[in-house]
């Protein structure tokens, strides 16, 4: 048996009109990809936002694990107890 | 070998005298190069008070240490002059492959002085400059300068050159290289006032590296980090055609003329639609980005309109700014922007003041030259661009600028001029991007995206820390860290884009070592240091010529009428407090209340030689 951590998943702030503005929630993920799933189960309609068909995270977006782009693992990056995510958008300016 | 600082060259237009000269190595070492170099030279040799368009006026066009190398991303241009626009520091960087060239032939820079008597165009070679007549030139468009030159020069030539809209003195003029243009501030016009159609290089690649064995090192790990980096991946996939789809959703994509900030049938303008309009892709000398995505129009009546673009400034200039929808007219508006030589932003920001105004009918026809501006028209829009470029009926007026055009108009037009200090506002709604708002306002060139650009505000960036994108002087912090990192990366040149590549923070630094032979720059903090020390500068210079708090303001609009965003947070948005935020990043800047550098701060960053021009009422 695994047991859960305890991580927090912060909303950016261009789905926020998708989770009604909820910034921060908790997470008790073991892996980006199961943090993300969670955060699915709360806010379905976020799945379309952060997948593409696939189910690969979209090209553009990004999640950084206390400050770290967890890209190239991105789904399968082992998430910690007390760990900061954040979900970004990895266009650059225009 | 030596430090590697430099050398640079000196053009007099009025008498034709041209010299090259070395930069001082306490120089290279205190801005390291690039916009470092540019305010270091235009700070010393301008006086206050000189006319932007005369010819006292300098133009300074300068690439970086690391231009011509085979670091990727670190080649681009750019122009540091007084901007015909705001009367203030004017910076504006370029693309395409002529930062390498103008490295090639031996230079890091060019200083521009005077006034030539007829039209002239300079021809740079390892054998040095020569100054030949462009009568055949003058009026030619930019596409057909370039391709006379190249025909003349040979195919190992690169260039930048002015359209008729710089040699009309269009305020807002842009300087073009190859589809790339220096296009903010108004540099064509200095450079048509200068009577200066084009300058062209002419050379084979040669390099001067201080460690060449370990830059390549380096080089090859900066190219790793970047083709392993998934923010660079989606930049080459879609350079910034959908950046549209993120301002859009956070109701940042200004629209009316800065009243809406969400577009009706945003749908239709998504960076998907683009995709099916591309035809290929260019980019910078090298950089694997390729982040120009070319576009044809092959139906309807802009059928056979080609653009090397529009990335997403440009596709907001002329979709948001006249409420159309039409993808086409973007890209037949961004082919006669660069063909003409006009800068995109100011010129749709322009174009949209003039709608605006229509609406309210303080212009009516008779005014329009019988064009009915009424939103939704992108084809009265398209035939502005040509009329402003061209100086003819209303476009003469335009021409100027919204600050100056409003100013003329008069009957209450001014509160419908969207700019900071006489530079139109970019395509991020301040009320909704408060960050990057405040960054308009502070910017010593004016509004300015990439003086500063706000990632937290926009992209959701956590570096340094999140923001709230509609909070205020909470957030001086942030404008403070991407204004100055911005500086120090612009000493390269590096492409701003780069910066989200993963490799600046391990790698810019220690470059610069390799390439100048001066350690300190493998030092982070001190490119932090270089960086506000380049920020403080400029901003010496823009009070030297009269600048101070009250020019630190964003229109109006944003202080006094809410956002209207239709269906994204921030409806009702206004900015509250301005002058908090600016006591507060006046604070942390160590500026004085009246937002000029102190004595303190200047002599912490070496700028003893400034104390004596701030001398003004503090």
């Amino acid at each position: 048996m695994t047991t859960k951590v305890s991580a927090a998943i912060n909303i950016p702030q261009f789905f926020q009109h998708l989770v009604d503005g909820v910034k921060v929630t908790k997470t008790g993920g073991r892996t980006v990809g199961e943090c993300l799933d969670e955060l699915i189960e709360r806010f379905p309609q976020l799945e379309a936002h952060l997948f593409s068909g696939d189910g690969k995270l979209h090209g553009y977006l990004d999640v950084f694990i206390n400050g770290k782009s967890a890209y190239p693992e991105e789904l399968s990056k082992p998430v910690a107890d007390g760990d900061e995510l954040h979900i970004i958008n990895i266009i650059v300016g225009g | 070998m030596a430090i590697n600082s430099g050398k640079f060259l000196r053009v007099n237009l009025s008498t034709g005298q041209t010299m090259t000269e070395s930069v001082p190595h306490q120089v290279a070492i205190d801005f390291i190069g690039g916009r470092g170099y540019g305010i270091k030279y235009l700070y010393q040799e301008l006086d206050a008070n000189v006319d932007p368009l005369g010819e006292d006026n300098k133009l300074i066009i300068l690439n970086g240490p690391l231009a011509g190398t085979s670091t990727q991303a670190t080649s681009r241009w750019m122009v540091i002059t007084k901007s015909p626009l705001t009367g203030g520091f004017a910076r504006s960087v370029g693309g395409a492959d002529f930062g390498a060239w103008l490295k090639f032939v031996g230079y890091e820079f060019i200083i521009i002085e005077g006034k030539a008597d007829r039209p002239v165009y300079l021809h740079l070679s390892r054998e040095g400059c020569q100054i030949h007549d462009a009568g055949d030139l003058w009026g030619k468009d930019t596409k057909e300068t370039q391709k006379t030159l190249k025909d003349e020069h040979g195919g190992n030539t690169r260039m930048v050159c002015i359209g008729p809209a710089g040699e009309k003195l269009v305020r807002y003029a842009a300087i073009v290289s190859d589809r790339r243009t220096a296009g903010r501030c108004g540099t064509g016009a200095v450079m048509g006032s200068k009577n200066l159609k084009a300058i062209a290089a002419t050379a084979a690649r040669t390099l001067e590296l201080f460690d060449e064995t370990a830059y390549a090192q380096l080089s090859k790990q900066q190219a790793t980090l970047i083709m392993e980096n998934k923010g660079f991946q989606n930049h080459r996939e879609w350079g910034t055609t959908r950046t549209q789809n993120i301002t859009n959703s956070l109701g940042i994509y200004p629209v009316l003329n800065f009243r809406y900030g969400q577009q009706v049938g945003h749908e239709k303008i998504t960076g998907e639609e683009y995709r099916r309009l591309r035809t290929g892709e260019f980019g910078c000398y090298s950089c694997p980005a390729r982040c120009g995505k070319a576009h044809r129009v092959e139906t309807g009546s802009y059928s056979g309109a080609y653009s090397e673009g529009p990335e997403y400034e440009t596709i907001w200039a002329f979709t948001g700014s006249v409420d159309s929808t039409s993808i086409e007219a973007t890209v037949a508006a961004d082919e006669l922007c660069d063909d003409l030589g006009l800068d995109t932003i100011s010129a749709g920001a322009c174009i949209g003041f003039a709608y605006e105004l229509y609406e309210k009918g303080i212009l009516t026809k008779a005014d329009t030259d019988g064009l009915e501006l009424k939103y939704g028209n992108h084809a009265a829009m398209v035939t502005l661009v040509k009329k402003i470029a061209l100086r003819e009926g209303i476009g003469d007026l335009l021409a100027e600028g919204t600050m100056r055009a409003a100013a003329s108009i008069g009957k209450g037009s001014e509160v419908c001029a969207i700019h900071v200090k006489g530079l139109e506002l970019p395509a991020y709604e301040p009320r909704g991007s408060k960050t990057q708002g405040f960054n308009y306002a502070t910017a010593s060139i004016g509004a300015s995206h990439c003086f500063g650009y706000s990632g937290q505000d926009v992209f959701g960036a956590v570096v340094p820390r999140p923001s709230d994108r509609f909070a205020e002087e909470e957030n001086a912090d942030l404008v403070i860290y991407n204004q100055n990192g911005t500086a120090w990366k612009e000493t390269g040149i590096n492409c701003t884009f780069s910066a989200g590549w993963g490799w600046v923070d391990s790698l810019f630094g220690k470059l610069l070592t390799a390439a100048r032979g001066i350690d300190q720059f493998s030092d982070n903090d001190y490119l932090w240091k270089v960086g506000e020390r380049i920020l403080n500068l400029e901003r010496a210079f823009n009070v030297r010529e009269g600048f101070g708090r009250k020019e630190d303001t964003l229109p109006q609009r944003m202080l006094t009428e809410p956002l209207h965003t239709r269906e994204a947070p921030g409806e009702g948005q206004i900015v509250r407090n301005q002058d908090k935020f600016l006591d507060n990043y006046y604070w942390l800047r160590g500026w004085t209340e009246a937002g000029f550098p102190s004595p303190e701060k200047l002599k912490e960053l070496g700028l003893d030689f400034v104390l004596n021009d701030m001398n003004v009422e503090q």
